[in-house]
C-alpha cells in the first residue's frame, strides 16, 4: 500500500508502507493494506508509519500534521494536510520553549494575522510535544 | 561646462547609487529564487485537492453545497494582491491598472464591489479611490509565506460569500509566467465551480466510486473544498511574491546598467574638462615665457 503525504510545501512522503495510524475527526484510526474506501477529516495530531510487517515498535515513523484531508483507497493512503514534521526533527524542549513562546503571543497579539499565528504555533507545538512523548515511550 | 571639482563629486554619488543597487539586484534575484521554488512546491498539494474535489463531484456532493452555489453576480469581492514595497519597476501599477479595469466593469455592469487589499501600496491605491468600499487590508506578512497568513483574508471572504453579501470572490494578482514575464490578471475563487468542472476534466484516474465518508459527505466537502480555495489563493500569494521579486530584480538591474552608463559618459566629460585644464595652463605658460622675451 502507498502512503502519499502532501503538504503546502511539497509531497512529504511517498512510499510502501504496511501500515498507516491516523489522526481523524473521530479519533485516530489505523489502515493496513486493503482497508474499505474512505474519504476522512484530518485533525491535527500525529500519523504513525509501520514500514513492513513485524517492524517493532521502535521502528514507527512519526509525523506531526495539522488538520487536512484523508483519502483511502484500494492500494493508496492519500493525505493532504497544511503542513508535516518529521518525528526526528522535533526536539522536545524546543517545542515546550516555543509552546509557551506562542501562548504568549496569543495573549499580546494585535492583528488578525497574528492572532491566527499565534493559534497555529500552539497547535503546531502542542502536536509536537504529544509526538515527542509517543516516541520516548515506545524508544525505552 | 562644469568644474573638474563638480563632476568628481557626481560621479561618487552614482558610483554609491549603484552599488546600492546593485546590492538590491541580488538580494532580489536570491529571493526571487526563493519564491520561484516555492510555487513549485505547492503544486501537488494543488494538484491533490483538486482530485479529491473532482471524486466529491462526480458523486454530486458539490450541488448543494452553498460554496459552490452559483448566483447571477449583484456585487462582487476582489482580492488585490501586491506588493509593501516600490523600486519593483511597473509590479504594483500593474495590479492596480488591472483592478482599476475590473472596477470600471463593475461599474457599467452595475455590480457593488467591495475589496481585500494585500501590500501596502495598493491599499494606499484602493483607500484613495473615492467609491471604493475597503473591507479589509493586510501589511507586512512574512518573506516567507507558510499558509496561516491568509487564513484571515480567505475567512472573511468565505464569510461574506457565505452569507450571501457578495456573489462571486475574485482574486487580482500577478502570475509568475517565468522569470521575464509575469502578467497581472483575474481568477475567480468563489463560487468554486469552475474549479471542480477543470479538476473533472483533469480527472482520468479511476478512483473508487463507493467510498465512505466520515464523519458525512458534507463535512468532507467543506473542508476538501476550504482546502483547495486556500491552496488557490496560495498559489496567488506565491506567484505574486516571485513575480515582485524578478520584476524588481529586472529594475535594479537596469538601474545597474543605467549607474554605468551614467559614470562612462561623466567620466569622458571629467577627462576632457582636465585636459582641457592642462591645455589652457601649458598655453598660459608659453604665452608667459613668450612675453618675458
Amino acid at each position: 500500500m502507498k502512503l502519499e503525504l502532501v503538504t503546502l510545501s511539497g509531497v512529504k512522503v511517498d512510499q510502501e508502507v504496511y501500515e498507516v495510524m491516523l489522526p481523524t475527526a473521530a479519533g485516530p484510526i489505523s489502515v493496513f493494506p486493503g482497508h474499505e474506501p474512505l474519504v476522512s477529516i484530518a485533525v491535527p495530531g500525529a500519523i504513525v508509519v509501520r514500514e513492513k510487517k513485524g517492524d517493532p515498535e521502535s521502528a514507527l515513523e512519526y509525523y506531526a500534521v495539522s488538520g487536512g484531508v484523508i483519502e483511502v483507497s484500494q492500494a493508496r493512503v492519500r493525505v493532504l494536510v497544511d503542513e508535516a514534521d518529521h518525528g526526528e526533527d522535533i526536539v522536545e524542549a524546543e517545542s515546550k520553549a516555543a509552546l509557551e513562546r506562542a501562548l504568549k503571543l496569543k495573549e499580546t497579539a494585535k492583528t488578525e494575522v497574528e492572532l491566527e499565528k499565534a493559534t497555529q504555533l500552539i497547535d503546531r507545538h502542542q502536536v509536537r510535544l504529544n509526538i515527542a512523548g509517543l516516541r520516548r515511550r515506545h524508544r525505552r | 561646462m562644469p568644474s573638474q571639482r563638480q563632476l568628481k563629486g557626481r560621479i561618487r554619488s552614482v558610483k554609491n547609487t549603484k552599488q546600492i543597487t546593485k546590492a538590491m539586484q541580488m538580494v532580489a534575484a536570491s529571493k526571487m529564487r526563493r519564491a520561484q521554488d516555492a510555487t513549485k512546491a505547492t503544486a501537488p498539494y494543488t494538484e491533490t485537492a483538486r482530485k479529491l474535489l473532482a471524486h466529491l463531484a462526480k458523486q454530486g456532493a458539490t450541488k448543494r453545497h452553498p460554496l459552490f452555489q452559483v448566483r447571477p453576480i449583484k456585487s462582487r469581492l476582489l482580492i488585490v494582491v501586491a506588493s509593501d514595497k516600490g523600486l519593483a519597476g511597473a509590479y504594483n501599477s500593474n495590479v492596480a491598472k488591472q483592478y482599476l479595469r475590473e472596477l470600471l466593469d463593475d461599474n457599467k455592469n452595475q455590480v457593488n464591489t467591495k475589496s481585500i487589499a494585500v501590500g501596502r501600496k495598493v491599499t494606499n491605491f484602493v483607500t484613495r479611490l473615492k467609491d471604493a468600499e475597503l473591507v479589509g487590508a493586510y501589511e507586512d506578512l512574512p518573506d516567507t509565506l507558510e499558509g496561516y497568513e491568509l487564513r484571515p483574508a480567505l475567512d472573511s471572504a468565505y464569510k461574506l460569500f457565505v452569507d450571501g453579501e457578495v456573489d462571486a470572490v475574485d482574486l487580482v494578482y500577478t502570475e509568475f509566467v517565468s522569470s521575464v514575464t509575469q502578467i497581472a490578471k483575474t481568477e475567480r475563487l468563489l463560487p468554486a465551480g469552475s474549479a471542480v468542472e477543470t479538476a473533472i476534466q483533469a480527472e482520468t484516474e479511476d478512483v473508487p466510486q463507493e467510498a465512505t465518508f466520515e464523519p458525512d459527505e458534507e463535512t468532507v466537502l467543506e473542508s476538501v473544498a476550504y482546502r483547495l480555495i486556500n491552496a488557490q489563493l496560495f498559489q496567488a500569494f506565491l506567484d505574486a511574491r516571485a513575480s515582485e521579486h524578478s520584476m524588481r530584480m529586472l529594475a535594479m538591474k537596469n538601474a545597474t546598467d543605467n549607474a554605468g552608463d551614467l559614470i562612462d559618459d561623466l567620466t569622458l566629460e571629467m577627462n576632457k574638462a582636465r585636459q582641457a585644464a592642462i591645455t589652457q595652463e601649458l598655453a598660459e605658460i608659453s604665452g608667459g615665457a613668450e612675453a618675458m622675451k
